[in-house]
C-alpha cells in the first residue's frame, strides 16, 4: 500500500545500504573538508566544519544507521535540523554520490526505530527515510 | 541618540572583538578571554593536594599553589577536558578567582572578531566547558568559560571539605 503522494527526496548510501532526507531539508553535498575536532562529550558528533564563514557540526549517524563497519565517508550531506525549535544546519558523512529521487512512501510496520519516519519503495530496494532531529535527539540524550 | 544602521552594525563588530590567549592541552587549542587570566607563570611552587574526600570527588584538583596570600586551587585541564594525560607546563593564574589551570602551552594574545555560538547539537558537558568558537587562522578554537574549570557546586565541595579539616585541627 502506498500511503503518501510522491515527494522528492535525497537518497545518500552509507555502505552498502541507501538511505533518504526530504530534499526540502537538504541544502548541499560538499566535498571531503577539512573536520575540526574539539573535546566534548556528545555522542555521534565528530566535529565541526566552516563552511563559507558558518560553524557546522558534523553528526556521524552512520554509526547508528549501519554500525561501526561503515565504509570511510567520502562527502558531507548538509541539512537543515530542527532542534529545539531553531533551524540549524548539520553535516551528515556519506560514503558516496547522492541521488535525487521521487517516490510514494510506503508504510512503517511498527517495529522501526523512532528515527525512521517512513520507507520508499524504489524498484526492488526499500530506503529508509531518516527524521534526523529525531536520531540526534535520541542520541544525545543516551 | 540612535545611531546609523551602520553604525549600529559597527558597534556589534566592536562587540564582538575580544582579546583571548591561546592555549594548547592534549593537542587541542582552546581560547580563554585575557581579561579573565591573571597570570601565567611556570609549575614551579605547586603542592600536590591530596585531601581525602575532595581528591576523589574531584579528580580533576591536582595541586594548590600559595601566591601573594591567596590559595589558588589548580586544576589539570587535560582531566577537566576528558582528555588523555598531557604534557602541562604552565600554569595559568585566573583572575577574581581561586582557580589556576594546568597546561600543556600557551601561545600569544589574539584579537577575535566574531564569537559563534556552539551549535546546539552540542548538549553535554561542553555547553558549561565553552561560551563558543572562534577561528584563529582558518583552525576552530572553543573560547573556555573560565568559570567551569571549578564550578559553584565543586567550590562548594571544596569548601566543606576544608572546613570539615579545619574542624578537625581545631578540635
Amino acid at each position: 500500500m502506498i500511503v503518501d503522494t510522491d515527494k522528492a527526496y535525497v537518497l545518500f548510501p552509507l555502505g552498502e545500504k541507501r538511505f533518504a532526507l526530504p530534499a526540502e531539508a537538504v541544502t548541499e553535498l560538499a566535498r571531503p573538508d577539512t573536520l575540526q575536532t574539539f573535546p566534548h562529550r556528545t555522542p555521534l558528533l565528530a566535529g565541526v566544519l566552516v563552511r563559507r564563514g558558518r560553524i557546522i557540526p558534523v553528526c556521524d549517524v552512520a554509526q547508528i544507521l549501519v554500525g561501526p563497519a561503515a565504509p570511510p565517508r567520502k562527502f558531507y550531506l548538509i541539512a537543515n535540523c530542527k532542534l529545539e525549535s531553531n533551524q540549524q544546519l548539520t553535516a551528515v558523512p556519506v560514503t558516496g554520490e547522492c541521488e535525487l529521487a521521487s517516490a510514494a512512501r510506503a508504510p512503517l510496520t511498527g517495529s522501526e526505530p523512532q528515527y525512521i519516519s517512513g520507507k520508499l519503495v524504489l524498484g526492488d530496494e526499500t530506503v529508509e527515510i531518516v527524521a534526523l532531529e529525531k536520531l540526534i535527539s535520541t542520541e544525545a540524550a543516551a | 541618540m540612535k545611531g546609523s544602521p551602520k553604525s549600529r552594525a559597527q558597534a556589534v563588530a566592536q562587540a564582538a572583538r575580544e582579546d583571548v590567549i591561546v592555549f594548547a592541552v592534549g593537542g587541542f587549542r582552546f581560547a580563554i578571554a585575557a581579561g579573565a587570566v591573571k597570570e601565567i607563570r611556570g609549575m614551579e611552587g605547586l603542592h600536590a593536594f591530596t585531601l581525602g574526600g575532595i581528591s576523589e570527588q574531584i579528580g580533576k584538583l591536582s595541586y594548590t599553589l600559595e601566591r601573594d596570600g591567596t590559595t589558588y586551587f589548580v586544576i589539570d585541564a587535560a582531566k577537566h577536558f576528558g582528555l588523555p594525560p598531557a604534557h602541562p607546563s604552565r600554569v595559568m593564574i585566573l583572575r577574581n578567582a581561586v582557580t589556576a589551570v594546568l597546561v600543556d602551552s600557551t601561545d600569544r594574545i589574539m584579537e577575535i572578531s566574531a564569537l559563534h555560538a556552539l551549535p546546539r547539537v552540542f548538549t553535554h558537558e561542553e555547553r558549561s566547558w565553552y561560551r563558543g568558537l572562534a577561528v584563529v587562522d582558518g583552525a576552530v578554537v572553543p573560547v573556555v568559560n573560565h568559570q567551569a574549570f571549578l564550578n559553584k557546586s565543586e567550590l562548594d565541595v571544596l569548601r566543606a571539605g576544608l572546613e570539615r579539616v579545619r574542624g578537625v585541627v581545631t578540635a
